[in-house]
């Protein structure tokens, strides 16, 4: 492998190290369930990717063909982080965790005391199709 | 072709699907049709009766298990032939009868296929070479009779009845199974050829007492021998024509032709002389007696069945070969007389609406035709001269006073049995003469009338005949009177005279007495009834209910001590179970550590294994928090699969981790209706003793794991590696274990999947479950049940999902892979969609319908083993060859695929059936948390 190429890995390499570790120390370091949520999700997903691309670009060329594996699976990493952030999140906000104090807009947080009761027909006329 | 002699048995096992498609049709095509290929088999056996007259024994077998010296044989001989006469001459007559005694609402398909079925069955029984074949044919018509004495299941007594019959012939057929495996076991051979050969042996035998009183339970159970007899006249609770062919005329017959049949194997001993004469005396004394009180036509007539019975079960206990004869002349003779009798008396039910005897009374003048049958019937069966019953009467009294086995007390044998015919007399005259004369009919709820025509010509064939062979018996009868005597006895006839006149002997002399005082007792029954009514009448049906019911209670208590519900105890038992098993052979290991070399340890083997104990301490540890405890299982699992991968078995890791999520959101759904807060139920004394037996046996398997991991393992692992890419055209071992070295036990896998996913599938349709509102906090469940990026981003996954799960189907056979994983991971990614948009979304916009996909799957599963037979090859033999496409370049492709097509569909018809209506039931009628301030 060429040096160049092997300098440009190793900075990867670093670079999603970095945020792996960052994204860790944020998980056991922020106050509460919704800053802690950016660790995972946020900087260890970037992490992880970077670490992924780097799989690919080694493999290929050690290889001599192009491997796909690694873009396939950032791809679905990147898809379905946001997503389980955003159900953690919803799931926090429906028991009522506490928010950190500096939060800004806790009043847009509707606990689940507050909400009204499911309404059996409202799903039924979603699924109703034309 | 149609010679071989498996058609005749077989015409009518197809016979039994002829009247399920005639029944659109008229009743009486339906009727016609259905007698067809009986009727085809009867041409069949009369194309083969002169050989059998002429001496000779038609034989013919199939090997069928012959590891097992299991076959199918059928033999035709003389006793075999009169049996199959019986049974499919009656049966056509019954056919007949049957069209017009069922009314508009039976469903007469069902009951004509029910009917051939025991056709067969008794077919099977009398014509089989082999004992168990014997015994299989001997059970069947059990589950026959029993299907049709409960035709009419909306009656009680019809159940009950059916219940009852079932039970006492099928214990005996147990003790019958019982009896053929040791009669084997002597033998060395089921084949009926080479038992009847043994005699010497088998009555020489240690086993032999043990042998013989288990054959004769089960003939004794069959035939309603005392004390046995009383299921017969409660399975009268069948329809009439059931009656006349099951009851009357064959299958009670099958325990006698079993002991004719054994006769040369089992007779001629003190104590089958003891037990079968002894038996027979008592049923034919018993029942003679009972019949003359019953009111019911039918009830009479059944008691004097059991009557009959006993008295052929008798003369074949005599032991001399004259008895032996005349036990098959009355077999013919009985059959005749008591088919019509029991016909006569559904056509007296039918067109009156009654069959009690203080009713019906004076039918001669609305009927005088049937009465006129009817009478000649009963006179048949009193033993009046001139008629069949007579000579076979006769041949028996003649055959009682050669009796001296008893010795100075043998003079009661011919007492008894003269006395057995004092009463037969009189409950005959007692038929004729309540029936048809004795004054007008009393409240009947019809006005009787002549039958249908066509009704009353079976009746009158068996009446003829009858009269026929009473009046020419050599010339109706002889022949196969002597074939048959042959075959039973397996050697020399002895002189015997069908003549009706022999002089002025001892047995005429009998008779007279018995016709005689049959008349003076009938004259005088008003005493007699009195006498009678003294005594508390002792019903069997309720004695035997009792047992029953006892039985049921112990087995129930017996149950809720084994079977209470509770998990641990469950556990509890099977762990300590376990535990014995283990011990002696653990105990007599010297040496826990083996020879071979220990693996070098690693820093991730380490860190996996510690963090799979802390994953199974924090299920244990926090399992009343559901969630946390599910987390922390699935923690296992994964680690699990790590492992699975770092030791070079990927394709297990691939399966585990799609087990896993199915695992997990599984049981997501099942603790949903779950109480949500689990109730701390375990006493600290029970706490101490599961931790102790979950200590042991952790430390036991540790052991055994630990040792068998240390020696090193000789397995059959290098045969499939070394022929796995030759033979089976894939280099992934693992899955062409699966889908070619062992594809039988896959078939036989993925079928029990699919079985299992519809047993589940029925179990909990329609279920109505509690279903909580709030979660155990009380906290309602949240209103957006199906969020928007959850939706929109699953759905536009679906695709992705579907082509991973194809390449890991397509790679399979060569790489890591395989239907069953792509199976789950297409099941994860439907699962998805149902979590993400809910049942009611999915069902408006997938049609799939996961019923059919476990039987198509299993179908192309089958059907592609099938096709290898098409080359000449074993079942699943498998074919595989490259080719190439232009722009694809080679591939492979092989038969597998197919197959593994098959395992895919399963898998996912499978999991998807039982998650997408576990998941349904949550979404119906959810309940509300009403709101409060």
């Amino acid at each position: 492998m060429e040096t160049w190429l092997e300098g440009i890995v190793a900075l990867i390499l670093v670079f999603g190290g970095a945020f792996l570790l960052i994204g860790s120390i944020g998980l056991v370091r922020l106050p509460d369930i919704y800053t802690r949520l950016h660790g995972p999700t946020k900087a260890t997903t970037l992490g992880i990717a970077s670490l992924l691309l780097v799989s690919a670009v080694v493999s290929s060329v050690l290889q001599g063909t192009i491997s796909v594996h690694e873009l396939l699976i950032t791809l679905f990493l990147l898809i379905t982080a946001p997503v389980s952030a955003n159900m953690i999140a919803k799931t926090a906000m429906h028991h009522d965790l506490p928010a950190w104090k500096r939060t800004q807009g806790q009043e847009l947080i509707e606990p689940a005391s507050r909400q009204a009761a499911p309404d059996d027909h409202q799903e039924e006329r979603d699924t109703k199709l034309p | 072709m149609l010679n071989d002699l498996i058609w005749i048995p077989l015409l009518p096992l197809l016979g039994t699907l002829v009247p399920l498609f005639a029944s659109r049709f008229s009743r009486s095509a339906c009727a016609f049709l259905t007698a067809g290929l009986p009727a085809l088999a009867l041409v069949l056996v009369l194309q083969l009766a002169p050989q059998v007259f002429e001496g000779e024994t038609v034989r013919q077998s199939f090997g069928w298990i012959p590891q097992m010296g299991l076959e199918l044989a059928f033999r035709l001989d003389g006793l075999a032939l009169l049996f199959t006469l019986l049974i499919l001459g009656i049966g056509l007559l019954v056919v007949l009868y049957a069209r017009y005694y069922l009314s508009e609402k039976d469903s007469m398909g069902k009951f004509y296929a029910y009917l051939i079925l025991f056709m067969f069955a008794m077919l099977g029984v009398v014509m089989s070479d082999n004992l168990i074949q014997l015994w299989m044919f001997w059970e069947l018509t059990s589950i026959s009779s029993f299907l049709l004495i409960s035709f009419w299941g909306h009656k009680t007594e019809a159940r009950k009845g059916a219940r009852m019959a079932l039970t006492i012939t099928g214990a005996g057929g147990l003790a019958l199974l019982a009896g053929v495996l040791l009669i084997g076991n002597v033998v060395g051979s089921y084949s009926l050829h080479d038992v009847l050969a043994s005699g010497d042996l088998i009555r020489e035998h240690a086993a032999y007492p043990v042998i013989l009183v288990l054959v004769l339970l089960g003939a004794f159970t069959k035939s309603a021998q005392f004390p046995f007899h009383f299921w017969l006249p409660h399975a009268m609770a069948a329809p009439t024509p059931v009656s006349a062919y099951l009851h009357s005329a064959t299958m009670v017959k099958a325990g006698i032709f079993l002991m004719a049949r054994m006769y040369p194997v089992l007779s001629g001993t003190e104590l089958w002389f003891l037990i079968v004469s002894m038996t027979g005396l008592a049923t034919l004394l018993l029942g003679a007696y009972v019949a003359l009180f019953k009111h019911d036509l039918k009830g009479l007539l059944a008691y004097s069945t059991v009557s009959h019975l006993g008295l052929i079960t008798l003369l074949l206990g005599m032991g001399t070969e004259l008895a032996a004869v005349a036990a098959l002349f009355h077999i013919i003779n009985h059959a005749t007389f008591k088919a019509s009798l029991f016909m006569a008396a559904g056509i007296i039910d039918h067109e009156s609406g009654s069959r009690d005897m203080r009713q019906l009374n004076g039918l001669w003048k609305y009927m005088p035709y049937t009465a006129t049958l009817a009478m000649v019937a009963a006179a048949a069966m009193a033993g009046v001269p001139l008629l069949n019953g007579f000579l076979s009467k006769e041949m028996f009294f003649a055959e009682t006073l050669h009796q001296d086995s008893l010795g100075s007390l043998s003079w009661m044998v011919p007492v008894f049995a003269t006395l057995g015919g004092v009463f037969s007399v009189a409950y005959s005259l007692r038929f004729i003469h309540d029936v048809f004369f004795n004054g007008e009919p009393i409240n009947l709820p019809k006005t009787p009338h002549e039958p249908p025509r066509y009704m009353r010509v079976p009746v009158e064939i068996l009446v003829a005949l009858c009269l026929l062979v009473g009046v020419l018996p050599t010339f109706v009868i002889g022949d196969l009177l002597y074939t048959a005597s042959a075959a039973t006895l397996q050697g020399a006839v002895p002189e015997y005279s069908l003549a009706i006149w022999h002089g002025f002997n001892f047995p005429l002399l009998m008779s007279f007495i018995a016709l005689a005082g049959g008349i003076a007792v009938y004259v005088n029954r008003k005493e007699l009834f009195q006498f009678q009514a003294q005594f508390p009448e002792n019903d069997p049906k309720l004695v035997f209910e009792a047992i029953i019911q006892m039985i049921h209670k112990q087995i129930t208590r017996f149950m809720e001590l084994a079977e209470n519900g509770s998990l641990q105890r469950y556990s509890y038992m099977m762990l300590s179970l376990a535990m014995v098993m283990m011990a002696k052979p653990l105990l007599d290991l010297n040496a826990t550590a083996g020879h071979r070399p220990q693996i070098p340890v690693d820093a991730i083997s380490i860190t996996g294994a510690v963090l799979l104990a802390i994953g199974a301490l924090a299920t244990v540890i926090w399992n009343r928090q559901r969630m946390v405890a599910l987390v922390a299982l699935s923690v296992v699992g994964l680690i699990v699969s790590l492992m699975f991968a770092k030791f070079s078995a990927p394709d297990l890791a691939l399966t585990q981790l799609a087990v896993e999520v199915v695992t997990v959101i599984l049981l997501m759904l099942a603790l949903f209706f779950l109480p949500q807060t689990t109730p701390k139920e375990s006493s600290p004394k029970r706490v101490a003793r599961d931790l102790g037996i979950a200590a042991v046996i952790g430390g036991v398997i540790g052991t055994i794991s630990y040792a068998m991991m240390t020696r090193p393992l000789e397995s059959i692992s290098t045969f499939f590696l070394e022929n796995s890419k030759t033979g089976g055209g894939g280099t992934n071992v693992v899955n062409v274990i699966l889908v070619d070295f062992r594809g039988f036990d896959t078939l036989g896998e993925i079928t029990v999947l699919g079985i299992a996913a519809l047993g589940i599938f029925k179990l909990i349709a329609r279920m109505r479950l509690y279903m909580p509102a709030s979660d155990g906090d009380g906290r309602p469940w949240s209103k957006d049940s199906h969020p928007l990026m959850l939706s929109v981003v699953s759905q536009s996954l679906l695709p992705l999902a579907l082509l991973v799960s194809a390449y890991i189907f397509l790679r399979g056979h060569n790489m890591p892979g395989g239907g069953f994983i792509a199976g789950l991971i297409t099941s994860v990614a439907i699962i998805q969609q149902y979590i993400a948009h809910g049942v009611d979304w999915i069902k408006a916009r997938m049609k799939l319908d996961y019923q059919l996909m476990i039987g198509s799957g299993i179908t192309i599963a089958a059907l592609t083993g099938l096709g290898s037979w098409f080359f000449d090859r074993p079942f699943l033999t498998s074919w595989f060859d490259h080719f190439h496409l232009p722009l694809v370049g080679e591939f492979e492709l092989a038969s597998a695929m197919l197959f593994d097509l098959g395992v895919y569909l399963t898998v996912v018809g499978a999991t998807m059936l039982i998650l997408a209506n576990l998941g349904k039931l949550t979404t119906s009628e959810r309940p509300v948390l009403k709101e409060h301030d």
